[in-house]
């Protein structure tokens, strides 16, 4: 005797669509025309663009407009910086705010969305010797505090968004979890800062990554996305329905950006990642 | 206790699509291994609750559908019983009632097994839980071997069938007895009332019933049979929950529980497959618990199955939607098929301003469009029914019904349960497995 599973038990929920979108730095091509060719045919629906220091993103654009008219998709940029608006140093903070300026200027030129940076990469851990940082935490937070607040100035004068990533606490001692940007940016009072999320980062620093995405639903703007082991979406455990299905209910209208490090054949792999979070609920 | 049951949602799920807000739903009452019935309402995890549950949570995690279960199957006792209620120790003992202190598992329990951790109810609800686990493994399968999750809950799945047809086998016939009326999960239905008139309550001074704090007491049980519910329960307790050492004062064969054993014994064969293990067993064991069902609860002359007293050995004169439920059942002659088919559309079940099935004839004496069991309309029945109606091949009736269903559902916010006459949402709103439900329904 057959138990009565009906076929229906099995088919998909229509649901809407989250669009991908995949960093430059995966692509193969020499060019952003050449890589959007590929980003198309592996089902993405954008570029995400990487800003360096030294004003390179500035001096991108006439490439970057170029693009754009050839059709490619360009909505954010993620800062690939040496150092960031929360550093220890005075002139490298200064030098990263007018850097995160100027690529809020060219996103803007672009007609894009915004600009993604978390609070510092790789220069402390309070997990890590010497364990306790120059700055307390009170300084901390004044630092983030002001240079947040001129960023949000000039990202609404450009009429674009600042995303805070938290990051995980082996390369950020500052904003680790949702809840911290959460604080920092509603301290700000500004509604062009947003929280970028990131899956990896969550699935280290959150009690229940599902749980933080809903109870900061108003404040999430960006989210990138990459397995357990900081590999393509599907190469680790990550519950991905969960994380999905979160983001659907609290209506995230933005992209899934593959931000990621590759495991197999690169394109194969790079390819893989759409139809993968297609079949996990996107 | 606040902080679980009173997290903000910020978020308000009406604004939402229906199936936005049935995700929501879940997200918002899963509690890290499980899920709550209610945030207000019912704060640890119930048995078939979260059977149901999993059953609409594996349309959004695999991984959390198998959880759900786990969790559930985690407070198994060692005599096979899943326990109905088992609670989460991060609660302060007044969070419900009857609580861990009342029920005493760990030490009440310990003959027949019940775990040192965590505390349980000592009663059962009907046996969902083995068809939830095959629709969470199918909707997964990959994750489902990956995660070795059906090669886990089968052995503990037939070792609660196991209990349920021998210890629990009260009348001789075959067939598994409830001994309380929270057994069958209907609890205040009037098919209880004959049986529970030899039941002295307990007095009303010797415990307090947390379901008045959240619920309004015109939608709740009265204190006159909560009173009873306490007595069964604690003359269970005090026999140690030993079934046939305790003095069942309350024991009945109910239609809905052993449909739900027979579903569910079926679901046990396609598991036994799937482990490379014979089927065959379950498979005998489906069709003859099917025979006996009839022969024994069968009621040709109403059209319906009815509930048999095990201390008169009489069916029970009250029409139920229990006596429908059995539609789900796969094998079940052509005859009794339509029979049930033309009392779901007769004038005990048809109800003014539902699409759902009333818990009780809307035209019986004892019809109360408002109080739990003794009429409003529920989800779970709604979905078992949908289900029979298209195992049996009654495809224009169930999609009528899976309209309405989702319909209801989205209207009222997906309430515990709606008032057949007003259409009205009632109890606890976000409920769970009306949310999950909602969610399997809407892959139809």
């Amino acid at each position: 005797m057959e138990c009565a599973v009906q076929p229906a038990d099995l088919r998909p929920i229509p649901r809407g669509t989250l669009r991908t979108a995949v960093q430059e730095q995966l692509l193969p091509g020499d060019t952003l025309q050449a890589k959007w060719d590929i980003a198309q045919e592996s089902g993405y629906d954008a570029i995400e663009l990487r800003a360096r220091g030294d004003f390179h993103f500035t001096a991108r654009l006439d490439e970057l407009r170029q693009a754009r008219e050839d059709g490619v998709v360009m909505p954010t940029v993620c800062v690939d910086m040496p150092h960031f608006f929360g550093a220890f140093d005075e002139d490298q903070r200064r030098d990263a705010i007018a850097q995160l300026k100027a690529q809020l200027t060219v996103i803007a030129e672009l007609g894009g969305l915004g600009v993604q940076t978390p609070a510092a990469f790789g220069m402390f851990s309070r997990r890590l010797p010497p364990f306790e940082p120059p700055r307390t935490e009170q300084e901390d937070r004044e630092i983030l505090l002001t240079g947040l607040t001129e960023l949000g100035e000039h990202a609404r004068a450009e009429g674009v968004t600042l995303f805070l990533e938290p990051l995980n606490r082996y390369e950020d001692h500052m904003v680790n979890r949702l809840d911290q940007a959460a604080d920092l940016i509603r301290a700000t009072g500004m509604d062009c800062i947003r929280i970028g999320i990131d899956s990896y980062h969550m699935n280290i620093e959150e009690s229940d990554p599902v749980a933080a995405i809903l109870a900061h639903a108003d404040l999430i703007g960006h989210a990138q996305v990459s397995d357990s082991n900081r590999l393509q979406p599907g190469a680790g455990h990550l519950d991905w329905p969960a994380w999905l299905s979160a983001l659907h209910t609290i209506g995230y209208d933005g992209h899934l950006v593959a931000e990621c490090r590759l495991t197999g054949d690169p394109i194969e792999a790079v390819r893989s990642i759409p139809a993968f979070l297609q079949r996990s609920g996107a | 206790m606040r902080g679980l049951l009173d997290r903000p949602a910020p978020t308000a799920s009406a604004a939402l699509t229906l199936r936005r807000g049935a995700a929501r739903v879940l997200l918002d009452n899963w509690t890290g291994t499980s899920t709550v019935p209610s945030r207000t309402l019912y704060p640890h995890q119930w048995s078939w609750d979260s059977a149901f549950i999993a059953i609409g949570l594996r349309h959004l995690s695999a991984r959390r559908a198998q959880r759900e279960l786990e969790s559930l199957l985690a407070g198994q006792w060692a005599d096979g019983r899943l326990p109905h209620i088992v609670f989460n120790p991060a609660l302060p003992p007044d969070a419900y009632f009857p609580s861990p202190d009342f029920w005493q598992s760990s030490r009440a329990g310990r003959t027949a097994g019940a775990p040192s951790t965590p505390e349980t109810s000592g009663i059962v609800q009907p046996p969902v839980h083995a068809l939830a686990a095959w629709l969470v493994h199918r909707a997964d399968p990959a994750e489902s071997r990956r995660r070795g999750f059906l090669a886990r809950a089968y052995p503990r799945l037939v070792a609660w069938h196991d209990y349920l047809l021998t210890r629990r086998d009260l009348g001789g016939g075959g067939l598994a007895a409830v001994v309380h009326p929270w057994e069958p999960g209907m609890d205040n239905s009037p098919c209880w009332d004959g049986p529970l008139q030899r039941v002295d309550p307990a007095a009303p001074d010797a415990y307090h019933r947390a379901d008045l704090n959240h619920g309004n007491p015109a939608d709740r049980p009265t204190d006159l049979d909560y009173g009873r519910y306490v007595r069964l329960a604690a003359d269970y307790r005090d026999a140690e929950y030993d079934d046939h050492a305790a003095r069942h004062r309350f024991a009945v064969e109910d239609p809905c529980f052993n449909a739900l054993l027979i579903v569910s014994e079926s679901a046990l064969a396609n598991m036994a497959g799937e482990l490379g293990r014979s089927g065959a067993p379950h498979t005998a064991r489906a069709a003859e618990l099917t025979r006996r069902l009839v022969s024994r609860l069968w009621d040709d002359t109403s059209g319906l199955f009815r509930v048999r007293d095990l201390a008169t050995d009489a069916l029970v004169d009250e029409r139920s939607v229990t006596g429908l439920v059995p539609l789900a059942v796969p094998h079940l002659s052509r005859d009794v098929v339509k029979r049930l088919h033309e009392t779901l559309d007769g004038p005990h079940f048809r109800a003014p301003a539902t699409h759902l099935i009333p818990s009780y004839d809307v035209t019986g004496h004892a019809f109360d469009p408002h109080r739990y069991w003794r009429g409003p309309a529920w989800f779970n029945t709604a979905w078992l029914i949908h289900r029979g109606l298209r195992t049996h091949g009654l495809t224009a009736q169930a999609e009528r019904l899976r309209q309405g269903f989702l319909a209801e559902a989205g209207r009222s916010d997906f309430a515990e349960y709606v008032d057949p006459v007003t259409g009205g949402g009632r109890g606890a709103r976000r409920f769970s497995w009306t949310a999950a439900l909602t969610l399997d329904l809407l892959c139809i």
